[in-house]
């Protein structure tokens, strides 16, 4: 579904961003997109939806090339970017006059979504916080049914009971033809959702696995002590130590934050 | 849903809805603005000129200023999704061509205007006009005609052969330049376009300035029949004509580039 290959980017004017990056994306799943800040995250999923145009290399984005931003991959990709702008129009014209552009668009479960997330359709989005905002852009991109969504920081000026919320519409809307990229540095905010980790550091995929692999790798547990024999990753966190250990004779639940810390302080899973 | 991947009817009418759902307050405030400033305008000069000097050619004069004074102010706002990276983003990622992006920014901020700008002028003017003829008698010359005012130009010879693209061109300069611009330059388009024309324009001044002082040239006195063309009043509009047509074109080549090649 997304084929990156040998991708080269730079700004103008600017270092190189991506030297040689190669991502492969199937669809069916949620993928996250994790970084620090300034790792690339929002420029590659720029590059994803031909917002900006690689230096070289190949990429593909469900057979098209995003470059050429096709009408027919457009009417299949939706981006939720962090920042956005909503015309003075109430929730019901503004689906009225952009859903039309996408031809699987889906009334009910706008709607549907929209009382979920408590919001009127007659209400005025320029009237709408920022999380309300948001609340109603992730409502839209799902009732479009695009086969790529792709959310970056999608949680970032949601509540508690929303991320909650968020979570639990968008693993209750999908299907198994659609792919999802969230882009995030608030892992805790994705953890249980997504499926598969793509790690971007300085510019490189540093790594690229499925929820799966990684369970059947390593186990996240709790200790008093951080001496524990074999651990490839301890942190202290209030009242002892949480570690990555190899996998023993539990499955543990990914701890997406202290993977996430490990990988990029250097440490190796296999 | 039409899957054309280079111009579909069909989407270019859904930009159309889009448009009209999301300006729709907007256009009616800006039209009755715009209608009730302009009979006020007219009011106040039909006043300052006692009622009576005042007749077609002063209405005309009236509407050529505020025609391109509006135009390019109009359509220098063309491509208003440009005008910050949010709104880009949702614009360039909407599901519908280039080319129908940028044939809906022509309708809408050149081809309208055209059109609609001068319609409302002679219905505000007329109105304005009649109002005061029906309290203030002596005021004969109430009624605007753009027939009467084109049939003078015509008497003058300006829309003979080339004359009449020349006219079109010249005109059309005015509204694609500042377009073009509008496309080119997120901050400001419109005194950056501004700005750009006078470089250029001054720019080919100088360098003519230089080549006839430089050469000497204002001593070289050619027969007519060494000059390949150019050597008659007809010839220089046929010139011009065609040089403002190709110019426009190329201007309307930067815009397209500008809008397809946009990233965000």
């Amino acid at each position: 579904m997304i084929q990156i290959n040998d991708l080269h980017f730079a700004y103008p004017r600017q270092q190189v961003l991506f030297d040689g990056l190669s991502v492969k994306l199937e669809t069916g799943s949620i993928t996250g997109l994790l970084g620090k800040n300034g790792a690339g995250k929002t420029s590659l999923l720029k590059l994803i939806t031909g917002l900006l145009h690689s230096t070289s290399g190949n990429l593909s984005v469900l057979g098209y090339n995003p470059k050429k931003r096709e009408v027919a991959m457009l009417n299949d990709v939706f981006l939720v970017p962090e920042e956005f702008y909503f015309p003075p129009i109430s929730i019901n014209d503004y689906i009225r006059a952009y859903s039309p552009f996408y031809p699987r668009f889906d009334g009910e479960m706008m709607d549907r979504i929209l009382i979920e997330f408590k919001l009127c359709a007659k209400g005025y989005l320029h009237k709408l916080s920022h999380g309300q905002k948001k609340k109603f852009l992730i409502a839209f991109a799902l009732a479009t049914r695009c086969r790529l969504l792709v959310l970056d920081e999608p949680t970032n000026g949601l509540d508690i009971p929303s991320k909650a919320l968020f979570r639990k519409i968008l693993a209750g809307s999908l299907d198994e033809n659609q792919l999802v990229i969230i882009s995030t540095h608030q892992v805790k905010d994705v953890e249980n959702l997504i499926d598969k980790i793509i790690m971007l550091d300085n510019g490189r995929v540093i790594f690229q696995q499925t929820i799966a692999e990684i369970s059947q790798k390593v186990s996240f547990i709790s200790e008093t002590s951080a001496d524990v024999e074999g651990a490839i990753y301890t942190e202290a966190v209030p009242g002892g130590y949480r570690l990555m250990v190899p996998q023993g004779d539990t499955e543990t639940a990914v701890d997406i934050e202290l993977l996430f810390n490990a990988i990029t302080n250097g440490k190796k899973i296999g | 849903m039409q899957t054309n991947q280079l111009f579909s009817f069909q989407r270019l009418m859904l930009l159309g809805k889009q448009s009209f759902i999301i300006n729709k307050k907007l256009i009616g405030i800006s039209l009755a603005g715009f209608a009730g400033v302009l009979f006020m305008l007219l009011l106040l000069f039909l006043s300052k000129s006692n009622f009576s000097n005042w007749g077609n050619k002063e209405y005309m004069i009236t509407f050529t200023f505020l025609f391109f004074t509006l135009g390019v102010i109009y359509s220098s706002l063309s491509f208003p999704a440009f005008r910050s990276k949010e709104k880009s983003i949702t614009y360039l990622l909407l599901p519908a061509t280039a080319s129908e992006k940028f044939a809906f920014e022509i309708l809408t901020r050149i081809v309208v205007f055209l059109l609609l700008m001068p319609l409302l002028y002679w219905v505000v003017a007329n109105l304005a006009g009649a109002i005061v003829n029906y309290y203030v008698p002596r005021f004969t010359t109430y009624q605007f005609s753009f027939t009467q005012a084109f049939s003078a130009m015509a008497d003058q010879g300006m829309f003979k052969g080339w004359g009449k693209l020349l006219f079109a061109q010249g005109v059309l300069f005015v509204f694609i330049a500042s377009f073009a611009g509008a496309s080119h330059f997120s901050k400001s388009p419109l005194l950056k376009t501004m700005f750009t024309i006078s470089l250029i324009v001054a720019g080919y001044a100088l360098f003519t300035y230089l080549l006839v002082k430089g050469l000497n040239l204002q001593a070289y006195h050619p027969a007519n029949d060494r000059i390949v063309f150019v050597d008659s009043k007809n010839d220089a509009i046929a010139f011009f004509a065609i040089l403002s047509t190709l110019i426009n074109l190329c201007l309307l080549a930067v815009a397209w580039f500008c809008l397809k090649e946009k990233e965000a």
